[in-house]
Order: structure tokens, then sequence, then C-alpha cells
């Protein structure tokens, strides 16, 4: 099917942004604009999302071109998924951050940025070829360079380095690969590679030499991005510098298209045929490591943003392990639980900023007895860390049910790691709960600055308006799975067997019929 | 061509690597931009002939009448280069904030949390006009 409004998802942002800044010495305009943005992308998503309940994939041909020769946007169940819950996480941290950034720093173009990096984010969900991923990405990075020393005090700008120069270097070998890759077979366009990887393995003509070796290289790009073991290491410290609302944002969406990309690229191209053998090992260990190391990382911090972030690294090890099955099963719940990860992750990252506003510090030795003093905070806490361990009826436990599941007949013992994770995972959580709301407070500790850029006004309205909004988002994540697997299995359908998808982009066999052959120019 | 194109760009990616593992901020930037650089250069290595047909330097490799090459590579090449160009600049002038506010671009004395010398804080206030 066609529908030419779907570059509405990338103007609408853009010009918000543009917008936001000519309006940037006034902030009520800002708020209002960035929040008529947000609604009416996120009505868009949704309209579309139930359009394609039953498999169907939404297609734009920009300016009439043709697919493999124009730009073409996709909405499939992939993409409609993730975008939705994208936005979803985009609004709650957005409502969230009226009461809890200081106007210096909503003045420092946060708004425009913010706008920004939602167009990047949706351009990489939406997008049809690989270069456009490209672009996506950096529009997405350079924005997100933009908020990670948003209030450029010290400890941002020391912090910022680390996971900027990673992602340069990413981003580069990125560029080269796609060189490759066009070098190689003539296009870029996802639904022409995947067509001609398919027909030459088929044919027994084989891939080209070099082939194996942009698959792992474009695993790093995407690795290195989604955060996979070994290229961890940036995440922690940085969500530990930026306010709260916009580490709330990260944690949610920045990994999260990182991790999409793999699921997007390499069912469908990256990993057929030789390949398959080259990546499947990699992401299989990576997963496993992935998801003991980081929850071992949380266990040991006594920090609450700390743990959180390290929370995050254990929770991509539970997506690549869907990845790296490569089933329709594993796949589908690798989606589900990237779209309920993201909606819970940025809830607790947005308790996390109140806990630090009425103790003014994230040192567990320091915070106590906020159940008392909060007792709604202490229930969407409490909601959103039973979500992510998995507890049942809650969200958690439909993706790891359907993980485990499908990993237990070839990979056991990947089966075994995720859930002694999910115990880790209880272990950490409980570590907060307890100290944090259970327990009274500590003995007199002398209160500790307030974190940079987190000094708003006293007013947490908005606060709990983004929490609770995610919270039962997060809560409806998990009443309705029914529906929302229905779609992540058509995700999984179509990333094992992509002509519906090729069908899709090219209704008229441009590409089977006459386009390129492959074989380097 | 190819050739020289290959050889251009392994020089191009020894250097940057060299300058990357440097302990200055400044010179870990300038591999970067370098890298950026050699990336492109490896497109255009990569798209088959990057020069009309029979190797004739002199005529543009678009506008070349009846033998064409593959304007895509030249199409990609130009958009990394202008997403090359914004990055430089927003890393240079985030090395001048950086320098200005801590006083090193030294990357052990950076990766310290808390600074031995005075808090931040004086400093927030100082620029408070600067990002509006």
């Amino acid at each position: 099917m066609t529908d030419n409004l779907l570059g509405l998802l990338v103007v609408i942002p853009l010009a918000t942004a543009v917008a936001s800044v000519a309006l940037i010495r006034h902030r009520i305009p800002q708020r209002v604009l960035g929040l008529v943005s947000f609604g009416s992308m996120l009505v868009l998503a949704l309209g579309w999302l139930s359009e394609i309940r039953d498999g169907d994939v939404l297609v734009s041909q920009m300016g009439g071109w043709q697919a493999p020769y124009g730009i073409t946007l996709v909405f499939d169940s992939l993409s409609g998924l993730l975008l939705c819950a994208g936005l979803v996480v985009a609004l709650g941290c957005y409502v969230h951050s009226f009461s809890m950034l200081d106007p210096v720093t909503e003045r420092r173009y946060f708004h425009p940025l913010i706008q920004l990096l939602i167009v990047g984010v949706n351009q990489c969900f939406l997008t049809g070829d690989l270069f456009n991923l490209f672009v996506g990405f950096e529009i997405m990075l350079m924005a997100s360079y933009g908020l990670l020393v948003i209030g450029g005090s010290r400890r941002q700008l020391g912090q910022a380095y680390k996971y900027l120069i990673l992602n340069l270097i990413a981003s580069t070998v990125f560029v080269v690969c796609a060189g490759l890759v066009y070098g190689m077979f003539g296009t870029l366009n996802l639904a022409d590679l995947a067509r001609i990887v398919d027909a030459r393995v088929a044919s027994g003509e084989g891939l080209p030499p070099g082939f194996v070796g942009v698959s792992v290289l474009l695993l790093f790009v995407f690795g290195a991005k989604g955060a996979f073991f070994p290229l961890w290491f940036w995440l922690p410290d940085t969500y530990h510098t930026c306010p709260v609302p916009v580490a709330a944002l990260f944690s949610g969406l920045l990994t999260k298209v990182g991790v999409y990309a793999v699921a997007r690229t390499f069912p469908l191209i990256f990993a057929v045929g030789e390949a398959r053998d080259v990546v499947t090992p990699l992401l299989l260990v990576s997963a496993a490591v992935t998801m003991l190391l980081g929850v071992l990382g949380a266990v040991s911090q006594n920090n609450v943003r700390r743990i959180l972030a390290v929370h995050v690294i254990s929770q991509v090890g539970y997506m690549v392990f869907g990845l790296a099955l490569m089933t329709t099963a594993g796949l589908a719940g690798a989606l589900y639980y990237m779209v309920q990860h993201m909606v819970v992750k940025s809830s607790l990252f947005l308790c996390c900023g109140v806990m630090e506003r009425h103790a003014g510090s994230d040192d567990l030795d320091r915070l106590g007895g906020l159940l008392k003093r909060d007792r709604f905070l202490g229930v969407a806490f409490f909601v959103a860390a039973m979500s992510l361990v998995g507890l049942p009826p809650l969200s958690g436990f439909f993706g790891k049910l359907v993980l485990v599941r499908e990993g237990w007949a070839d990979h056991w013992w990947l089966s075994v790691v995720a859930l002694l994770t999910g115990l880790l995972t209880l272990v950490s959580m409980l570590k907060i709960w307890t100290k944090g709301f259970w327990l009274p407070p500590a003995e007199q500790a002398p209160p500790a600055p307030g974190r940079d850029g987190d000094t708003g006004s006293g007013d947490l309205r908005g606060a709990y308006a983004g929490i609770g909004f995610l919270v039962v988002v997060a809560v409806l994540i998990g009443l309705a799975a029914e529906p929302i697997y229905e779609i992540a299995f058509h995700a999984g359908e179509q990333l094992t067997d992509p002509s519906a998808y090729i069908r899709a982009v090219d209704p008229h066999g441009l590409i089977a019929a006459g386009g390129a052959t492959g074989g380097g120019g | 061509m190819t050739t020289v194109l290959a050889i251009c760009v392994t020089v191009i990616v020894t250097v940057s690597v060299y300058l990357m593992l440097s302990r200055e901020l400044k010179s870990i930037a300038m591999g970067v931009f370098l890298l950026g650089h050699g990336a492109n250069l490896a497109i255009i290595a990569m798209s088959g002939s990057p020069v009309l047909p029979g190797g004739d330097l002199r005529q543009p490799p678009i506008l070349g009448g009846e033998n064409l090459v593959d304007a895509l590579p030249q199409a990609l090449i130009l958009t990394a280069i202008v997403i090359n160009f914004a990055v430089m600049g927003f890393l240079l002038t985030l090395l001048v904030v950086t320098a200005r506010k801590t006083g090193t671009l030294n990357v052990d004395e950076l990766a310290l949390e808390d600074p031995p010398v005075a808090s931040p804080e004086p400093d927030r206030t100082a620029d408070r006009g600067v990002g509006r």
C-alpha cells in the first residue's frame, strides 16, 4: 500500500525545531508547539499502526521516484511498533522536563534539539535504504551530542568525549560499509539488496568476497550504537551526567535504534548464507555476556542513576538474544521486549529524577523513607521496577516468556543466563526499593549539591504527569500483550521471509525486472 | 587510479589512527576528521571507475557527454562531507568550550569526575548569557 503522508513523521518535528529556534526566548509557546508536534505524530503513527495490523506494509516513494532509484520510506510492523513506542517515550520525557529542567538549560535550545533527535530517530525507523539509515543516525547523534552537554557543566564536558569519539568512529565505519555494499551490489535499497543477496545464495552463485567482512563491520557499527558487549563502556558515564529527562530519553531511544538497525538489516541481508555462520555465534556470545555483565554491574552500584544506566546494557542483551535466534518467534520476542523496555526504562529514569529532587542526591546511602513522603512516586517506581524484572501480569514477563521459550530448544544455556539475569535484576531493583523507599532515611547526611541542569522550580506536576503517563502505558503494554504480539509476529515473519517487504517497496516489479544485477560496477 | 586511491586511503587512515591514540583531545579530533576524509576516498575507490573511462582527469566526471561515471557515489560523498563538516564544527566548538571551562584538553585529566580545581558553579553563572 502506498501512503505518501509518511514523510510527515520527519517533516513535523523538523518544522517544529525550526519554529522553536525562532521562538527561543518564549518558553510557553515553545512547549505548546512541542506538545502539538509530539501529539500529532503519535496520533498519525497510531492510526497507521492500526492500518497495518494484518501485516500490511505502508510505503512512500519520495518525489515519485520508484525504488530502487529514489528514497523510500517504509512503515511496516517492525518500524511502526518502535516508532509508536519511541513517540510515547518522547512525549513522557518531554512533559517531565517541564518541571525538571531549570530555565537556563531550557533556553539553551533544549526544545529544538529534542525535536531534531526525533527527526533522526523517525528517519532511522522509516527509511528503506542503507545510506538514509546513516543520515538518520547522524541527525539523531548530532542532536544527542547537543543534549548531552546541554548546560555545559565541567562534569558533562569531561564525560561527553567518550560517547562522541566512539560514535564518530562508528559513523565513519558505517559510511565505508555503505560504500563497500554499493561497490558489491550496485544498490543501497534494502529491499533490492535483500532480493539480490537471496537470489545469489539460491542460485549457488555465492556472495561476493568480503561480504562477511562487511557484515561484521556493520555489526560493530550497530553494536557501538546499541551498547552490545564489548562496546558498552561509554554508556554508564554518559547517562550519569546529563539532566534526567535527557537521560530518560536516551535510555529509551538511542540504544534501541542500534538494535533496530541490526533487526532490520541482518535477517534480511547481512546474515544470509555464509555470513550467518559468522554473525550468529558473535550475536549469541554477545547476548549472553551483555545480559550477565550488565546486571552484575548494576548490582554492584550504589547509586540509583548508575544502577538504571548499567541496567540498560543488560536489557539490550535480551534483545540481542532474540535477534541472534533469527526465528520468527525470536524476532517477535525481541521486538516486544524493545517496546516494553523503552517505556519501562524511561519511566524508571524519570522516577529517579524525582527521587533526586526529594533527597538532593541519588546516592542510596543518602536516600530513604521516600514511600512515606511521596506515595505516588513509590507506587509508580514499584510497578515499573517489577515490570522490568518480569513479574506477571506486567509487560516484562511476556517479553521474557517468548524469548526464553524460543531459545530453550537450540540454546538452552542462553535461556538459563536470561533467567539468572532476571533474578539479579530483581536483586538490584529491590536494593533501590528497600534503601530508597522502604527503610527510614539515613542519619542526617549533609545535603549534596543538586545535579547540574536539574534545579528547576519546585513544581512537580509535569514530572508526575510524565511518570504517570509512561507507567500507565507500561501496564497497558502488559495487559494488551496479545494484540501487540500479533503485530510483532507479523514483523518476525516479514523479517524471516522478505518477499512481502520487497513486493510492497516495489509493487511494479522494477527491481526484479531490470534493476542492478549486482557484481560491482 | 584505484591503486593510487587505495594507497591514499591507507596513508590517511594510518595517520588518523596514530593521531587518535594520543592523550590530547586536539589530536584525537584531528584524527577523527582525517578518518572522515579517508572514508570518503574509500567510497570513491569502491564506486568502480572514479574518473571517466580512459582515465581522463581533465573532464568533469558527471558532465562528460556520452560517457558518464556513476553519479550516486558522488552524491553519497557530498552528503557525507556535509555531515562531516557539521560534526567538525560542533567538535571544535566543544573543544573551545571545554578548554575555557576546565583549562585542560588532556583525556586523563578530563576523565576525573571531581576536579581538584575550583567547583563548576562560578563558571556556570559566568557564561549564562552565552547560550541564549
